[in-house]
């Protein structure tokens, strides 16, 4: 029997928490397209695009900015994925010397702040010549996504396991090809995952960007921090609604490309759980 | 082909799971891995596969060492218990995931699916997707799935354990049929003993990785090597003796038998005791137990502690607290040498 | 199976987990005042001791532990409701779930806009609050960021990490629910008793984990204290970076010394945490991977 009352006090918690999400996100809009928003209206006096031009003025560079910015992330993402899906596989159906020591690096990079790590790497990269480098970039940035990257494909590996692979040997396939037209398939949803959550953690970077990335690699994170920190407000929106609608495309591609793939699994028995 | 394993050993985390199984299978022929839960039948399935290494031995196919031959170029195909059908395939697709890595086109690949399906007798469902299949119709394709890749060696790994009596007679049917029409040799594991007399040619019986008896399921059952063989395919009592001169000799009973002198048990199982209601008899009827075509009595001896059971037809006048005489059927009584009680 | 398989597949991580300790290591040791790029070639406690001993320091140890604990703890017992809330409304998948997870899309220096739109004395809020009479002027409204009391931080963490916690601890509740809340309510139990006794205690596991992930990424994080902080005390993260990108190359030392407390207050956490998990550790279907 349910307990309505209770119920009921759940659903407008739900809902308020669900306000206090998209209001931030709505006010963000309004200042985008803000001309004038005086004290103490509760909605913009004057709307222009004004903020707009500005961030697409010429002088910005701001396509190719964001351009390069969406690359860099997406190559971290990708680089993120197939790392951890060897990782994943390595830990979860092989046995081998080193494993524990292997199991705990994929996760210590969540106990070090970045700051702290990218402190101690910056003088370390200046000597290996990454310093201000887009690969020094990506380095940092896929040392903080493969955690993330690793435990999903780990839990997916773990539910597939060696078996259906197995069972495809004896029938006939190679290990390679095992893997193709067999595992893989099925690691689809894990992937479609991991890209969206390394891609999401790299373009979010802002402090260790700026240290390792020096003035010469600029992310998009990057250029439209001290907008917020300074400036005006609408300025800042529209820095901030650009950013969020190029991650909103990139994850919706994402989702697009891996749902046209061949063999879709059903979802049911070997649905990956993100924990 | 005829498959060979010669002084077999392997190890697994650090447990010795087989040890030095020599084993010759026929072109053909048909045999049952028996045992218990545990005692190696599925290692050596993989052994045999190459999903496994063994620390000492070698697996011989058709008289060539196949030791260093990756798995899945020995063509021994395995039909594993959870059947592992691929998820994200159609059935016609999982049929013909063999005979796409043989290299044969798509047009063929669906030819001989359908084929297949229909020696399974699964006409029409290429197209299913799998997770919207029963339990029989699932084994079915993995049956045929395996039949696809052109085994040398089939592997059924406790295939039918799953399935109700029914489904599992009905496929057990079905396997002997494909079996004998396409020539393959076979190795089916299971623990249900019912299931290897009927189907085999022979029983290979294991126990603690190691093959303890390997003959036709009519030898096995009358004349087992030793008690754990024995008691395997049904319990009964055990008398102990001597046979002396081709005369076996006991406290409860003597017997004319032609084997060697020396000491034995004598297994009485139930079907090898006769009932007979006598008043002053000197066993009494303690259970009567129904068992469909027949009861099983429990029978207590008047005198001592002696305890047997005994099998009746199912119109039997014979009641609970009946007193009655046995008789012992001389060609059902098993010897089994005293020496090789346990191994 | 090719014994030499999984030493290639686990290449790339080595090659990165090498680079990843070397940054840690040497930061480490250029806490100890070992920096021979600068010609600093003593090994001591000396940047330690003066740290430990400065106030700057300490304000700024202060403000970081604040920060993450009462944004931590705010977080993890919303987030707990907010968990309990989608998993007995039954809105475990579809589009509620889709907000939510777009704040997790958010990063951290949006929030931070977000905040100063709407919590700073201009902002959304303060002007609710002047059309409902509760202040007559801009300046009644509370100094929320950019002041000691670091409370817009600490609600943009909470902003950003409610919906983390609900997200991952989702799964493992509703799992919970669905199989031993129904075998507990079947046995008699209301569903009240049913939560507190059997779904929350089994959901802890997800939810520890989740806590002690916020804990130490809001204490040592840089973003939003650097947006939306006070001119002191900064927060540690930021302390340090100041130090680091001094002028005078004698501050480094001091710089990394910081990361080093930084880093020993993180595995302290961590720590705790473990002890206090191993003792709770809950035997049999429930998996705890640290």
């Amino acid at each position: 029997m349910k307990n309505f009352k209770s119920n009921r006090l759940l659903n407008i918690f739900l809902y308020i928490s669900l306000l206090i999400i998209s209001v931030p996100i709505v006010i963000l809009l309004l200042w985008t397209f803000t001309a004038r928003w005086p004290w103490p209206n509760l909605l913009p006096k004057t709307y222009s695009f004004r903020a707009i031009k500005e961030v697409f003025a010429p002088h910005a560079k701001l396509f190719q900015t964001l351009f390069s910015s969406m690359l860099l992330s997406l190559a971290v993402a990708i680089l993120s994925v197939i790392i951890g899906t060897m990782t994943a596989r390595a830990l979860t159906l092989y046995d081998f010397v080193g494993k524990e020591l292997i199991a705990l690096l994929s996760i210590a990079p969540n106990l070090v702040p970045g700051t702290v790590f990218a402190m101690g790497i910056h003088i370390v990269f200046i000597h290996m010549a990454l310093a201000d480098t887009v690969l020094g970039v990506i380095t940092v940035h896929l040392i903080y996504t493969l955690p993330y990257s690793v435990s999903i494909m780990r839990d997916l590996t773990q539910s597939i396991g060696g078996r259906l692979e197995m069972q495809a040997y004896v029938l006939g396939a190679s290990p390679f090809k095992s893997f193709i037209y067999i595992t893989l398939p099925l690691l689809v949803p894990g992937i479609k995952t991991s890209i969206g959550m390394a891609y999401i953690i790299s373009s979010g970077q802002y402090f260790i960007t700026l240290l390792i990335g020096g003035g010469k690699v600029k992310t998009f994170s990057v250029l439209m921090v001290p907008f917020i920190a300074k400036g005006d407000r609408a300025l800042g929106s529209a820095y901030a609604l650009i950013f969020m609608m190029s991650t909103l495309l990139i994850l919706i591609i994402t989702d697009r490309v891996t749902k046209k793939l061949p063999y879709q699994n059903d979802g049911g028995k070997y649905r990956w759980n993100w924990n | 082909m005829e498959l060979e394993l010669r002084n077999i050993s392997v190890t697994l985390s650090n447990k010795k799971i087989l040890k030095f199984i020599n084993l010759k299978v026929e072109d053909g022929e048909f045999i049952s891995l028996l045992g218990a839960s545990g005692c190696g039948k599925s290692t050596l399935l993989k052994t045999i596969a190459g999903l496994i290494d063994q620390d000492e031995g070698s697996v011989v196919l058709g008289g060539n060492i196949i030791d260093k031959t990756p798995a899945h170029k020995r063509r021994t195909v395995i039909v594993f218990q959870d059947l592992r059908l691929f998820p994200h395939m159609t059935v016609a697709e999982n049929i013909s995931f063999p005979l796409k890595m043989l290299g044969i086109d798509k047009n063929g690949r669906r030819k001989e699916a359908i084929n297949l399906l229909g020696k399974v007798k699964l006409k029409g469902y290429e197209d299913m997707h799998v997770d919207k299949m029963s339990g029989g119709q699932i084994q079915r394709v993995a049956l045929a799935r395996a039949l696809a890749a052109k085994p040398m060696v089939l592997l059924l790994d406790e295939s039918f354990s799953s399935l109700d009596i029914n489904l599992r007679k009905d496929m057990q049917e079905l396997v002997l049929e494909l079996q004998r029409e396409y020539k393959i040799t076979t190795i089916l594991v299971t623990h249900d003993q019912e299931e290897a007399l009927t189907m085999s040619n022979r029983i290979a019986f294991m126990h603690n990785g190691q093959i303890e008896q390997y003959d036709t399921p009519e030898n096995i059952f009358k004349k087992p090597i030793n008690t754990i063989v024995a008691d395997y395919f049904s319990k009964g009592t055990y008398v102990h003796g001597k046979i002396i001169n081709n005369k076996f000799i006991s406290r409860l009973f003597s017997s004319n038998v032609d084997r060697e002198t020396g000491k034995y048990k004598c297994l009485i199982r139930p079907s090898a005791i006769k009932i007979n209601k006598f008043k002053n008899g000197e066993y009494i009827v303690a259970e009567k137990i129904y068992q469909g075509d027949s009861y099983l009595l429990k029978l207590n001896n008047t005198d001592s502690n002696l305890k047997l059971e005994s099998v009746v037809p199912d119109f039997t006048a014979i009641i609970e607290g009946d007193r009655v005489n046995i008789e012992l059927d001389k060609d059902k009584l098993i010897f089994i040498p005293e020496k090789q009680a346990c191994s | 199976m090719n014994k030499k398989t999984p030493y290639i597949l686990i290449m790339p991580i080595v090659l990165l987990g090498v680079i990843f300790m070397f940054g840690v290591i040497n930061g480490i040791v250029q806490g100890f005042g070992y920096i021979p790029a600068f010609n600093l070639n003593d090994v001591t406690l000396s940047y330690y001791k003066e740290i430990l001993a400065d106030p700057t320091f300490l304000d700024s140890l202060k403000v970081s532990s604040q920060i993450s604990i009462i944004s931590s703890v705010l977080a993890m017992v919303l987030g707990i409701i907010l968990t309990t809330a989608l998993v007995y409304t039954g809105h475990t998948e579809g589009r509620i779930l889709q907000v939510i997870k777009l704040a997790i899309i958010i990063p951290h220096t949006i929030v931070a806009l977000f905040t100063i739109s709407i919590l700073s004395q201009n902002g959304l809020i303060a002007r609710v609050c002047y059309k409902l009479g509760l202040i007559s002027a801009q300046g009644d409204f509370p100094l929320l960021l950019y002041t000691k009391n670091n409370l817009g931080i600490i609600l943009s963490y909470v902003w950003k990490e409610v919906p983390f916690v609900a997200y991952f601890s989702l799964a493992l509740m509703s799992g919970i629910n669905k199989t031993l809340g129904e075998a507990s309510e079947n046995l008699g139990a209301s569903k009240l008793k049913t939560f507190f006794y059997i779904v929350l205690p089994l959901s802890m596991p997800s939810i520890r984990k989740a806590f002690l992930i916020i804990l130490t990424f809001s204490f040592g994080a840089y973003d939003l204290p650097f947006l939306l902080g006070a001119t002191v005390p900064k927060a540690l993260s930021v302390q340090a970076h100041i130090e680091y990108v001094h002028p005078d190359l004698r501050h480094r030392p001091y710089a990394m010394a910081m990361n080093g407390l930084i880093l020993a207050i993180t595995w302290a956490m961590a720590g705790i945490y473990y002890l206090i998990t191993k003792r709770n550790k809950i035997t049999g279907d429930i998996h705890e991977e640290f």
